[in-house]
């Protein structure tokens, strides 16, 4: 019997998470236009022994200022399943996770989609089921807007019930308010029975869609504290359903900077920070906030008293919480969410970062991690080949796959 | 004369499926052969018994090829023009240009039942909502200017917004804003295919397809042809800008030049072949009718890197 293990996973996002990644000098630019260069990270990941690769997803730009867009690498990048077909013929064991949201797809079709992907992949694939909360991904699917959270959730559910059902065989036929379904699905299952069902909503809908069907759940979080609470709200919710608190991995997500010492660490990260434009970073903290005009007041000067979000009402409460108790001007603390959306973030040697993650994992605050490299490949490459080996060394992470499916890396029951 | 390979991986008879290591080594020889495209087709009337769907296929294809045309079928129903044509794009440039969407113009009561639209279309209602789903594809797919990434790390541009384009569309079944969120892709428009015509699309498709495949069953191939590049003609085309394939079923009594007469008295550009995804059948392709195809003059490997280029297309540049 071996310890208790984390699971790795890595988060791709073309250039690198930080806002500025791409201007790095030596991040690959062209990112967004080159499958090899994916080809290259899956392949690093999967040498390191990590879980899986996880591709996020929204059917459309991410910045609606045209100006603010041009000035950052996100417009532009591959539709993941399509990525992730093509990495699935390039890789041998690694997982493979692509969002897709249940509000611009059919789960017919998208029950196809992926097992299409587990088959290809030898029974590696998973889905991260979103919601879509962006009205300009609603502007792309019908002049109707975007829809109040709760019907977005009662549609996911219906989808999320349809989809497994078709993936494990249940009798077929469903007529319901969103979908309906007159075959079982006409794709023979994988070696792992079904994909693996990830999950990160935070809401109180999410949490508890995610409890009923999830296998993984990512979030964000920046204390342990947070964490904490997090993974025990989560795991607590769990019983409601029949399941057993390790029948859900949850893998928060973590953007490491890693140097020999931490001086180092520290001055890579501040180079990346001097590459953020103003407009840019004060535009993702305004969308944090859900206001429109932080633009107005001095960038070096406190935050303004704001009003309560109608958007994200726990980011919002995140950020303000953030500036007060550090005393952080607009600048400031724009930079700050620039670098990593607001996941936590931790710039150290491979030992010091091996330690916060240890803490927190032995903690009963994480079963696992979502890592998310500030620019890639040198940020990935750097974790793989330091902090890594030293997670392997203590016995935390392992030195090989234990078997060929993500079901099995995870240590996830096979669907009956 | 052009020729094309269409494997159909929705075969019936679950005995004999075929794995990706099966079907890639296939299309490998069809590539090494010079054939121009193979065509991978979805979803059929009946269930399919393969483990794998067209487009995720071709995605994992284009891995292992490099020389190739590959072609996924799928519906129009199935799919949000947005979804499509993101995942067009992005296999254009996973493959490096060598990729086509074939549109099928018939309505498959099969997948209407499956994606919640129990009652279906009218044939009228199903033949205008393909033909706007189509046209929002295209504008999607040149949303954004060749050269409009710039990657200009100092300057902080990494595109210019004077060439990245809103559709701002709204039609009788469809809005979509856009732009697309897939950089324009090699073939600048990948090659759009259609199939399973009935007499009141011609119009649509002398306007819009860069290639046609005829239904196997057409009566009249040559009459067919001739009349869609006599429409292409008028609606201000150059005919040479489109190929029109025969289809014919690769049957054991066919041999090359059987087929080459029919590719010419059909007054077609090639022809376009249905293999039956079973391991005797690919066997047979490749060993026995392909050399043959060759020896009659077909899959002569042309240059040129992309699709559009196989075929003699110059990329789609209308309106
Ligand atoms: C690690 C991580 C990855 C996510 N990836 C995506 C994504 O790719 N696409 C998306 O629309 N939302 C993504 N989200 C957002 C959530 O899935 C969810 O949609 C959001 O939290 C709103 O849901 P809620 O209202 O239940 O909180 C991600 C969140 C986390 C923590």
């Amino acid at each position: 019997m071996t310890a208790r293990q984390m699971k790795l996973g890595l988060f791709l996002w073309a250039t690198g998470h930080h806002i500025a990644a791409w201007r790095h000098p030596d991040a690959h630019v062209t990112a967004g236009i080159d499958i090899d260069h994916y080809i290259a990270l899956a392949r690093t990941a999967e040498a390191a022994k990590f879980d899986m690769v996880f591709c996020e997803d929204a059917a459309g730009l991410r910045e609606a200022n045209v100006n603010i867009a041009s000035q950052t690498s996100r417009s532009i990048g591959f539709e993941p399943i399509s990525l992730l077909s093509a990495l699935a013929a390039q890789t041998e064991r690694i997982g493979l996770v692509s969002t897709a949201s249940t509000s611009y797809n059919e789960p017919y079709g998208l029950a196809r989609m992926f097992a299409s992907l587990d088959n290809l992949s030898g029974g590696r694939a998973g889905w991260n089921l979103v919601t879509s909360a962006s009205p300009i991904e609603a502007a792309n699917f019908g002049a109707t807007g975007l829809r109040p959270h709760a019907d977005r959730y009662a549609r996911a559910r219906e989808f999320a019930t349809v989809i497994t059902g078709l993936w494990h065989r249940k009798p077929a036929g469903h007529d319901g308010e969103s979908f309906s379904v007159r075959d079982p699905l006409d794709i023979p299952p994988s070696p792992q029975g079904a994909p693996v069902m990830v999950q990160a909503g935070a809401s109180n809908d999410g949490k508890d869609l995610a409890a009923r069907t999830a296998d993984v759940v990512f979030s964000a979080a920046q204390t342990f504290e947070e964490a904490k609470a997090f993974y025990d709200d989560l795991k607590g919710r769990l019983a409601a359903y029949g399941r057993q608190p390790d029948d859900v991995k949850i893998m928060p997500g973590v953007a490491p900077i890693v140097a020999a010492t931490k001086g180092e660490a520290q001055a890579k990260y501040d180079a990346l920070q001097e590459l953020i434009p103003d407009d840019v970073g004060v535009a993702l903290l305004s969308s944090y906030l859900s206001i429109s005009d932080l633009w107005r007041y001095p960038i070096d000067g406190p935050l303004p008293e704001l009003p309560e979000s109608e958007g994200m009402k726990s980011r919002q409460a995140l950020v303000i919480e953030q500036a007060r108790r550090d005393g952080l001007s607009i600048r400031e603390l724009a930079r700050y969410f620039a670098g990593a959306r607001g996941h936590w973030r931790i710039v150290g040697t491979a030992g010091e970062i091996a330690d916060e993650l240890q803490a927190r994992f032995e903690g009963g605050a994480a079963d696992g991690f979502n890592v998310m490299p500030s620019w890639f490949p040198g940020e990935l490459d750097a974790f793989a080949t330091l902090v890594v080996p030293e997670l392997q060394r203590r016995g935390l992470f392992r030195k090989d796959y234990e078997g060929r499916t993500l079901r099995e890396h995870l240590g996830l029951k096979r669907p009956v | 004369m052009h020729l094309a390979v269409s494997l159909d991986i929705a075969v019936t008879d679950s005995q004999d499926i075929l794995d990706f290591g099966q079907i890639s080594a296939f299309v490998r020889d069809l590539e090494a052969a010079g054939v121009d495209m193979v065509v991978i087709s979805d979803a059929a009337d009946a269930p399919s018994t393969s483990p794998f769907e067209a487009t995720t296929l071709l995605a994992a294809l284009a891995t292992v090829t490099e020389k190739i045309g590959l072609v996924a079928s799928a519906s129009t129903l199935a799919h949000q023009p947005y979804n499509l044509a993101r995942r067009f794009a992005s296999l254009d440039i996973i493959s490096h240009g060598r990729i086509g969407w074939n549109a099928t113009l018939r309505q498959n009561p099969r997948e209407a039942a499956n994606f919640s639209r129990p009652e279906g279309f009218s044939d009228d209602d199903f033949r205008r909502r393909a033909e706007e789903f189509i046209n929002i594809v295209r504008l999607l797919w040149v949303s954004w200017e060749h050269d409009a990434l710039l990657f200009d790390k100092v300057s902080g541009r990494f595109h210019d917004p004077d060439k990245m384009h809103l559709i701002d569309f709204t039609g009788e079944f469809f809005s979509v804003r856009g732009p697309l969120n897939v950089a324009r892709s090699p073939q600048g428009v990948p090659v759009l295919v259609m199939s399973g015509l009935s007499e009141t699309e011609l119009d649509f498709v002398s306007r819009r397809a860069d290639a046609v495949l005829l239904d196997k069953r057409e009566p009249d191939a040559k009459a067919t042809s001739d009349e869609i590049k006599r429409r292409a003609h008028e609606a201000g085309r150059n005919p040479a800008t489109m190929k029109v394939l025969a289809v014919a079923d690769a049957r054991p009594e066919f041999d090359g030049r059987k087929l080459k007469e029919l590719c010419l008295s059909s007054g077609c550009d090639g022809i376009a072949l249905n293999v039956e995804a079973r391991t005797a059948a690919l066997k047979d392709f490749i060993e026995r009718l392909l050399p043959d195809l060759e020896r009659q003059g077909f899959a002569k490997a042309r240059s040129g890197k992309t699709l559009r280029d196989r075929l003699g297309l110059s990329e789609d540049r209308r309106p």
